[in-house]
């Protein structure tokens, strides 16, 4: 194995890396505010899938991946109010509505594209935001291309995170945010509305998902068939978790299952025959390690999963 | 809401959901009447089709019965898709086994029968049994836990297939299983329909003994209600907690069992993607009791083998089933909270009447 561990080799596994840590990235650090808000957005991988098909039949139509971005955000949005009515007013069991949700949003993508494209439709693609490559500073030897070489939708992505992390633990709003994460009643005694909170945390968590959907669509596959976030939502949760619901953690998070991810393609790239299969797993095991609370739990919203009623 | 007013209330969220699935067909230029007319006589009215149909029912119920025992524990497991994983290589270890010049190659099929149903159930309740572990003994969190789970059995199944099990070919996949190992089919060759129906019919009526008739049951059944209160009644939690994901985690894995030794008749890459979570779903919608799981399963095996068929003769995708069921579920979920929400406006109505008229305004 020794001849494939050459500098390109780190060059492209690196910049892979990066590449396949944003989109998921994008929709960790909405889950992140979600969570912290009290509330498990497990719905977000059938957000992801509903957004990745409607940025792709917009920026299909109209030929401006700008406006299918947009698009799927605002199917983001849409999907996330119906999932906070849910999660929210309703006040049903959010595991309950969450797996419901992504089942039913499986279905309806599906059937959707069928409707627009046809039931045996040629694979059709579209053209998503070229990358931008940094004068001078691509160059750096083995970082250079994996920092410098990406699509702007990464450079926007890291934006959000010191942005979300300044928002979460430099503001009143911040404070509000996990002050009803974790003891609503408190913070409902303080005059806080929990539900107004609690409808932002999901619509927020949902937009991210919606253009980490549509980030996917136009920078990793830029064509669109069932099943195409194969669980990316999912592996949100996981690290937002690992990241223990923190942004700059979280976005530490998603480089180390990126990696992950691309050691499989590297290495396929490269030709080498004996997957190691424990190393993409370890992630997961990782994250079961963090979660299980092993080393402390003292970072979990306390009142995540549970509704909030007066009552 | 009572059990019987919540029967008719699933019933009349089937019809709804059947009613509002109808706008569905009408982008394909499709009657819905007629659509529908050949969904159900595709999947209801032949015998092949009640085959295919039941086969397609078998490991929903299996993962379904998963759901009521482990969510009335208050054991809120989504590692149904894992579990089916690992007893799919339980039952493969004991099928492969069972080739010539291995350990039960003389064995009859009777044997190699009983012993994969055993190390099947005995490797998904395991793998259940760790999250349980994990839960009890550090406090973590049981879904986030078993989400995990799930993609370690599937590359742990990538492994098998890649690695040690793999058969001589250009497929990551073993090789086909040895006859007497496979599920005999009940109705002729050309019949889908296969014993693990029937085992899975037994499971349900183990599961609502076990529910309804035993002491064991009712432990389940007072932990998933309050844990603080059985603690205090003097119930083991943690005890009853762990046995109730065995069990659990034990029926998800028949779900593995009955698709490679029915169906595939060998362990392959990425050998089931969906049933782990629409057994949940079909669960929820049986109202988390094992004889609704058992309608709920065959009513969602019939809609998607109707809606398959109906792929074939027209344009009409096959997703419409999972989207009927969907909105059925979402039905079903969303009506205790609609009627709560009617009757409080009306006693609210009521009570404002009421008031004015006694202000005399």
């Amino acid at each position: 194995m020794n001849n494939v561990l050459t500098i390109a080799f780190f060059e492209t596994w690196l910049a892979a890396s990066v590449r396949l840590a944003g989109p998921v990235l994008a929709v960790s650090i909405g889950e992140t505010v979600c969570q912290r808000a009290g509330v498990l957005n497990i719905g977000i991988e059938g957000v992801m899938l509903g957004s990745a098909l409607t940025t792709f039949a917009v920026t299909y139509s109209f030929g401006s991946p700008l406006l299918g971005l947009l698009a799927g955000i605002v199917c983001g949005l849409v999907l996330g109010l119906f999932l906070a009515a849910m999660y929210v007013t309703a006040g049903l069991n959010q595991v309950v509505v969450g797996v419901v949700f992504n089942a039913l949003m499986i279905a309806t993508a599906s059937y959707t594209y069928r409707a627009l494209y046809g039931n045996s439709p040629v694979i059709q693609s579209v053209t998503g935001f070229d990358q931008i490559e940094i004068p001078w500073l691509t160059n750096i030897p083995i970082v250079g291309p994996a920092l410098f070489g990406q699509s702007p939708l990464l450079y926007l992505t890291l934006l959000f995170v010191g942005m979300t992390s300044y928002l979460l633990f430099r503001t009143t709003a911040g404070l509000t945010i996990r002050g009803v994460g974790e003891h609503p009643r408190a913070a409902d005694s303080a005059g806080i509305s929990v539900p107004k909170v609690r409808y932002l945390g999901v619509l927020t968590s949902s937009a991210f998902a919606g253009f980490g959907g549509g980030y996917l669509m136009l920078t990793a596959v830029n064509s669109y068939r069932d099943g195409i976030t194969a669980g990316k939502g999912f592996i949100a949760l996981a690290i937002v978790i690992f990241g223990a619901w923190n942004p700059y953690r979280v976005a530490v998070a998603a480089m180390i299952f990126g990696a992950a991810d691309a050691l499989q393609l590297s290495l396929q790239a490269a030709g080498v025959s004996v997957i190691p299969q424990f190393l993409f797993a370890l992630p997961y095991v990782l994250t079961i390690v963090a979660v299980s609370g092993v080393l402390g739990r003292r970072f979990q919203p306390a009142a995540l999963l549970a509704p909030y009623s007066r009552k | 809401m009572s059990s019987k007013s919540s029967v008719w209330y699933s019933l009349l969220a089937v019809i709804a959901g059947l009613l509002l699935g109808a706008i569905l067909f009408i982008p394909f230029n499709a009657n819905p009447l007629e659509s529908y007319r050949t969904m159900f006589g595709a999947a209801f009215f032949t015998l092949e089709g009640l085959g295919t149909t039941f086969t397609r029912a078998t490991p929903l119920i299996f993962i379904g019965l998963g759901t009521v025992v482990a969510w009335k524990s208050g054991f809120f497991y989504l590692g149904f898709q894992g579990s089916l994983y690992i007893g799919a290589v339980g039952a493969t270890l004991v099928a492969l086994s069972a080739r010539s010049g291995h350990l039960l190659a003389g064995a009859p099929a009777v044997i190699v029968f009983a012993s994969s149903l055993f190390v099947s159930f005995l490797f998904g309740g395991a793998w259940a049994l760790i999250v349980a572990g994990l839960k009890i003994r550090f406090g973590g969190n049981v879904v986030l836990l078993s989400l995990m789970f799930n993609y370690v059995a599937i590359y742990f199944v990538n492994y098998l297939v890649t690695r040690p099990l793999r058969a001589v070919g250009s497929l990551p996949q073993t090789e086909r299983f040895p006859e007497k190992a496979i599920l005999p089919r009940l109705l002729g060759e050309r019949n889908d329909l296969h014993l693990g129906f029937i085992v899975a019919l037994v499971a349900v009526g183990a599961v609502l003994y076990i529910m309804r008739f035993t002491k064991k049951g009712y432990e389940f059944v007072a932990l998933g209600l309050n844990e603080r209160a059985s603690i205090y009644a003097g119930i083991n939690a943690g005890r009853v907690m762990l046995q109730a994901a065995f069990l659990s985690g034990g029926l998800g894995a028949l779900a593995g069992w009955s698709q490679v030794l029915g169906v595939q008749y060998r362990l392959l890459d990425g050998l089931d993607q969906v049933t782990g979570f629409e057994g949940i779903v079909t669960a929820l919608l049986g109202g988390l009791n094992a004889l609704g799981v058992v309608v709920a399963s065959i009513l969602y095996g019939g809609l998607a083998n109707g809606a398959q068929v109906m792929q074939r003769r027209t344009d009409i995708p096959s997703s419409v089933a999972l989207m009927i069921q969907g909105i059925i579920v979402l039905l079903v979920l969303t009506g205790p909270q609609v009627q709560q929400r009617v009757a409080a406006w009306r006693s609210r109505h009521i009570a404002r009447t009421e008031s004015t008229g006694d202000i005399g305004s």
